[in-house]
């Protein structure tokens, strides 16, 4: 998706006091894609968001918006809009006098601004509802009317801060998949931000992970979850099996590591070690193969035997604890959807195995 | 049945205090008063309502009252005017100890007697007075000039009297204003002034009914202020009432007039509410 560029960040940094927030974020985003920044509290993706915005100005960088500089350009200004967490509706106002805020703002004539409001609701699916007051509509009815509020003003891009945590989990998952549609629909960019890895992957084009400040990795969310660049977004992008070591020997794209706890591991290498190097290595439990008998696994180059501790059943996202036999050290695999090991109970011996490519190795700082 | 009895019971041992409260110190005497109005003077005859029609047929009574009301109208707007800015800043824009600061400072005058924060103005207007002579001193005045006795003194003073009854439920109430939809105002293209207008004052509407409502009947029913800074001519209608009672010995007809600033005041708070829309229920529980 190369299209042209809708929103740019050079090298953006800001401080508050002595604590830098955000220090040289570049990205670029192109236009009509839905570009998330995920990361956990604390990590800088809102005062990113904020700069963008317009709340803040950067300490450093340039953001460009459609090509322009928005540097000094107060938030009334901007061709963005924002979501707020709490939607931020305006409760003094009916629901067509929100959607209608931003419009009169800008002095569009009074039968424009009701034929451009009605046409807005009856996109986001809420026709009629323009008298309602704010507290007569339910939480996904209030998330559409926020966006319908920031999408009627025709933004070049639209801003989400989270708009999706405050509701119930049932809400949520039914709104990230009408958001995702939504935004295919009317193809507006949205850049999204969230703590929340599901919702980045399920709605976005492309996903930059961020931590303390700087951007980890940028990519697709397949990428990011079979091809993680950092230990970080190994660890946070999905759940992983994690064990600290040292490598015992490299070979091309290979490692071979042996755990603190003594196992020894094949595994994909991200970056260029040598033998001697302490490394952490991550496989996922969905990339673990679960078997009765240690013929089952054929020729997987990664095998162990253990015991169940616990089977954690949780439907589609089951899993089993096992402890290893030889060493005592601690894997979760998850339990195959086929039904084949549905009658697993702890203290049976298992064997697990998985290829080479299922584990990837960091270095690990000292 | 019997925890409802408890509950009852419960329910009188708090409200006791309260409704002997009522009682004796507002319902009786206004019964009183009220007896004692529709009464000739020197309380024997027949029952009339010559108290009151006498205020309607005396210019001087009811061009007393009309011009308090106005003035206290005046007053409480001025006080709006001033305090909101302040009010907003407080709830606002101040942080953390900054706020508790400010918040004591607009208290601390109210920690002396009205009486002291009156003469305190005397201090500063009389012809000579600090203000005056700092005129004089700058050459600004050829000589001291007396700011003391007319109707601007009485109105300082009626405005800083009041300043805090209309900060305290500004405050509140703007506190209670989520910061976001500023802001998403702001993000949707308002200008400061427009958010004023769209988001803040109808959000800080109640806080607004309850400070003035407050501060109009306060004004309205002060003596002391336009006493003092007013001096003999400032017509006043409490001044009024108090000749009636005090200088003339006339109780019926300083009741009558009495009753008479109750009812219309209440009406102008009543019209007040329905011009801009609010209730006495929501202006009550300023959230």
């Amino acid at each position: 998706m190369t299209g042209p560029i809708d929103l740019e960040v050079r090298d953006v940094a800001r401080s508050f006091g002595g604590f830098r927030a955000v220090q040289g974020v570049s990205f670029e985003i192109p236009k009509g894609s839905f570009f998330s920044i995920l990361g956990p509290s604390g990590c800088g993706k809102t005062t990113l968001l904020r700069m963008i915005a317009g709340f803040l100005e950067p300490d450093a960088g340039d953001i460009l918006i459609g090509g322009r500089s928005m540097l000094g350009v107060p938030p009334n200004r901007r061709p963005v809009n924002l979501i707020f967490q709490h939607l931020a509706l305006f409760p003094m106002m009916s629901v067509a006098e929100n959607v209608a805020y931003g419009l009169r703002r800008r002095g569009v004539g009074r039968a424009e601004i009701r034929e451009r409001v009605e046409g807005m609701l009856t996109r986001i699916g809420l026709p009629g509802t323009g008298e309602k007051r704010i507290d007569q509509l339910s939480g996904g009815q209030k998330q559409r009317i926020a966006i319908a509020r920031c999408l009627v003003l025709e933004p070049t891009a639209l801003l989400l801060d989270e708009p999706l945590g405050a509701l119930d989990l049932k809400l949520r998952e039914q709104m990230k998949v009408e958001l995702k549609l939504l935004q295919e629909q009317i193809g507006t960019t949205f850049v999204y931000i969230t703590h929340d890895q599901s919702e980045a992957l399920v709605m976005s084009d492309q996903v930059a992970v961020m931590n303390e400040g700087r951007f980890e990795q940028v990519d697709t969310p397949q990428g990011l979850y079979y091809r993680p660049q950092t230990a970080f977004v190994a660890g946070f992008v999905g759940e992983s099996n994690r064990w600290q070591g040292a490598v015992a020997a490299a070979a091309g794209e290979e490692v071979r590591v042996r755990t603190r706890e003594g196992m020894d591991l094949v595994a994909r290498m991200a970056d260029g070690l040598t033998a001697g190097h302490p490394v952490e290595v991550f496989v996922r439990p969905e990339g673990i193969t679960l078997a009765r008998a240690e013929a089952e696994l054929g020729a997987l180059p990664n095998r162990l035997a253990g015991t169940v501790e616990t089977v954690l059943f949780d439907g589609a996202k089951s899993r089993v604890m096992v402890r290893e036999a030889r060493t005592g050290g601690e894997i979760t695999a998850a339990l195959p959807q086929s039904g084949r090991c549905a009658d697993l109970a702890p203290g049976q011996t298992v064997h697990l195995g998985w290829e080479a490519g299922g584990g990837v190795c960091f270095r690990r700082a000292e | 049945m019997s925890v409802r009895a408890q509950r009852l019971l419960g329910l009188a041992v708090f409200l006791t205090p309260a409704l002997l409260w009522l009682l004796l110190l507002i319902v009786l005497p206004h019964v009183d008063l009220l007896l004692l109005s529709i009464r000739p003077k020197g309380g024997a005859g027949a029952v009339s309502p010559a108290n009151y029609t006498r205020f309607f047929a005396e210019p001087i009574y009811w061009n007393t009252f009309a011009r308090t009301a106005a003035y206290s109208i005046l007053a409480t707007f001025l006080t709006l005017l001033i305090a909101f800015p302040v009010a907003y800043y407080i709830a606002k824009v101040a942080r953390g100890r900054a706020k508790g600061i400010m918040f004591l400072l607009c208290l601390l005058p109210f920690w002396v007697s009205e009486l002291v924060r009156v003469y305190g103005w005397m201090i500063l207007l009389r012809e000579s007075g600090i203000l005056s002579g700092l005129l004089v001193w700058t050459g600004l005045l050829p000589r001291p000039v007396e700011m003391l006795y007319n109707d601007l003194a009485i109105l300082i003073g009626l405005v800083y009297t009041s300043m805090l009854f209309m900060v305290v439920p500004l405050v509140t109430v703007l506190d209670s204003l989520d910061d976001s939809l500023i802001e998403a105002a702001y993000d949707l293209g308002g200008t400061a002034p427009s958010i004023l207008r769209e988001i803040v004052i109808p959000h800080a509407m109640p806080g607004i009914a309850a400070g003035s409502i407050v501060v109009f009947m306060l004004t309205l029913g002060n003596y002391l202020t336009p006493a003092l800074l007013g001096g003999k001519e400032s017509l006043w209608f409490t001044e009024q009432i108090y000749n009636q009672f005090i200088i003339r010995f006339n109780w019926e007809q300083g009741s009558a007039f009495g009753f008479l600033l109750l009812i219309l005041s209440s009406a102008i708070v009543w019209v007040g509410l329905r011009l801009t829309g609010q209730t006495l229920a929501s202006a009550v529980q300023t959230r």
